[in-house]
């Protein structure tokens, strides 16, 4: 059984007198440890495909279903609550909370989970040093270069140890160099931990460190059964 | 799961003027309230405090509640004496106090002055008014007046111009001050003591104005009344003076109510101040709102969080606004009508000015904070 399951997902919104449809019964299957990108042209639903994973948004028809629990069947408390436990989510833009070191934002998640203090110690110092930035545990991110801001994101979304980890454009904001670090890390992570990851994409050569990659255009994931087939050769 | 407290607490100084500005504001609010419930409590306190269960007054029939209007033949206070068993002995004296009570205009040595209280008295005032005590000098002979404690503030004059041994002229005489009392906070302490005799001849009146009593242990007030009833051609009226005094209360209500009134539109105002100050704090946050539920923080966290940093904004504000309220107007002396009283910050206006400071920071932090999480997640993450 895949750990995400997607099953005839539809989602529209209304801009104006117009019905824009970003998914059209769209199915997917991601496997756990899969390393999954999506691609697509601008306005395409690939944002709108992670906010419903992610349980941030609700789709219009279709179920989703992470680790057996039926998202799209969550109150938006239970979903809170889902999210703390289960998902990672890593944002272009890093929003870190900028009143908060990097230690302390990496700790925020944890704060959610039932665990020691000694405990939440012990996994913000591991997400830390996963990221090679133990060392700027006590900087606030203005602080913080662009790089270093999105690796205490990533350390964020890791911290406690979720099913699956959503990244919208995690290096759409990075200069060249920054963002093969960005790249590499997120490779690492998925190889060592075994992470699962969804992650958005427009650039092909970062799609291209995920062990599959998907096409979404007009609604519809395009080719989809070959795209992943491929994927999987390729994993 | 709540938000880290620190969160709140630095979210504060992020914008440090603004926060400034807005604790500036609250404070003002909070030390308004704290004007306003401060003059009611002085006024209550003063006119609750301002009378002796066991003390009668006996005045005109004709002079409704306003005994300076009263003018009662000068043969009162004898008879009284030689009718009522009920009146206080003591060494041979009869607790009966005659007096002559007078608004009138009142110059200080510096030329200040206005409106003063004079109250002509014998010897035996201060055995009927109990609570009287001077405190400095000594009783006042031929051509000498005691001053209240607050006698300066009813005349809008220092208390330099009130000092022992200096002179003040009303109905044309000049009077020395040979001393202070203080009457316990009640309405006495506004008033001019003076010797009966003397301020008889000033005024060129034989009458008084009312005859106090004290009624003996046992005895009660309706024997006096009784009296009163049955000499018609006296044309006397007696009520107890705590019944006065409440009476006077009830005069004094409107002005309550319309003070109460301030106190809430100045709060209503403050609130403003607050959902100025949230509304700002919010709005330059909705993407970080959104991150935090994003992450696995529900509304509810986030929104006691920012309901949080608006309180604890209000407590600093009414905690400076405390401060400056107890050491600079707990005791400012008011003018008013009937004498003149202290603004009273007790344990009542404390707890009205700091509760409404508090409501303040959660009123004003709400409707923001609601607006701002009512906002779709999706949304929000992509706010500038």
């Amino acid at each position: 059984m895949a750990l995400v399951e997607l099953h005839n997902v539809s989602k529209q919104f209304r801009k104006g007198d117009e019905t824009i449809t970003p998914l059209d019964e769209v199915s997917l299957q991601i496997e756990e440890g899969e390393f999954v990108s999506l691609m697509g042209p601008s306005g395409t639903g690939k944002s709108t495909l992670l906010n419903l994973v992610s349980g941030i948004d609700a789709p219009d028809a279709g179920s989703i279903v992470v680790d057996g629990t039926e998202v799209t069947a969550l109150s938006r408390g239970q979903l809170a609550d889902w999210r703390a436990a289960n998902l990672g989510y890593i944002f272009q833009t890093h929003n870190l909370i900028p009143v908060l070191s990097a230690y302390e934002n990496v700790e925020l998640p944890t704060l959610l989970l039932k665990l020691s203090s000694a405990q939440r110690r012990e996994r913000v110092e591991l997400a830390l040093d996963a990221v090679g930035l133990s060392d700027r545990a006590g900087h606030y991110p203005r602080q913080l270069s662009g790089g270093q801001e999105q690796r205490v994101g990533i350390a964020r979304a890791i911290v406690a140890h979720p099913k699956v980890v959503v990244a919208d454009e995690p290096t759409g904001s990075l200069d060249t160099e920054t963002s093969e670090q960005i790249q590499a890390l997120l490779k690492r992570l998925n190889r060592e931990l075994n992470m699962t990851m969804l992650m958005v994409t427009h650039d092909s050569d970062v799609a291209a460190i995920a062990s599959r990659q998907l096409l979404l255009d007009r609604g519809k994931f395009l080719d989809a059964t070959a795209q992943t087939e491929a994927g999987r050769h390729a994993s | 799961m709540l938000l880290p407290w620190e969160y709140g607490v630095r979210n504060l100084m992020r914008r440090p003027l603004r926060t400034t500005l807005t604790l500036s504001a609250l404070a003002t609010v909070v030390i308004l309230v704290f004007v306003v419930v401060g003059f009611i409590r002085g006024l209550e306190r003063s006119l609750a405090i301002s009378g002796d269960e066991d003390v009668v007054l006996v005045y005109s029939v004709n002079s409704e509640e306003n005994i300076e209007n009263s003018s009662i033949a000068a043969r009162t206070a004898a008879l009284l004496s030689a009718s009522l068993q009920g009146t206080w002995k003591r060494f041979g004296v009869t607790h009966l106090s005659p007096e002559l009570y007078l608004g009138t205009r009142v110059r200080t040595g510096d030329d200040g002055g206005g409106l003063g209280l004079v109250r002509g008295v014998t010897r035996v005032a201060p055995l009927v008014r109990r609570d009287v005590r001077i405190v400095e000098g000594r009783w006042p002979q031929s051509g000498e007046v005691m001053v209240g404690k607050l006698a300066s503030a009813k005349l809008g004059a220092t208390d330099e111009a009130l000092a022992i041994g200096q002179t003040v002229h009303f109905e044309g005489e000049s009077w020395r001050v040979s001393g202070r009392f203080s009457a316990g906070g009640g309405a006495y302490e506004s008033e001019i003591w003076c010797n009966l005799a003397d301020f008889q001849t000033a005024t060129q009146r034989q009458d008084l104005s009312l005859v106090a009593l004290l009624l003996a242990p046992g005895a009660a007030a309706s024997e006096v009344s009784l009296f009163c009833k049955q000499r018609t051609d006296l044309e006397l009226r007696a009520i107890s003076e705590t019944a006065y005094y409440a009476t006077l209360q009830q005069h004094y209500k409107p002005v309550r109510v319309l003070a109460w009134f301030v106190v809430v539109l100045v709060s209503a105002a403050g609130v403003f101040a607050g959902l100025n100050m949230m509304y700002g704090a919010v709005a330059g946050r909705i993407r970080e709102l959104a991150t935090l539920q994003a992450i696995g923080y529900r509304r509810r966290a986030i929104l006691i969080s920012l309901i949080q940093e608006g309180m604890l904004l209000a407590a600093a504000a009414s905690l400076l606004a405390g401060a400056i309220a107890l050491t600079t107007l707990n005791g400012v002396a008011v003018r008013f009508t009937m004498g003149a009283f202290t603004l009273r910050i007790d344990s009542v206006a404390i707890l009205v000015g700091c509760g409404v400071g508090i409501l303040l920071g959660v009123l004003g932090a709400m409707p923001p904070a609601l607006k701002a999480l009512r906002q779709s997640v999706a949304i929000s993450l992509k706010a500038v």
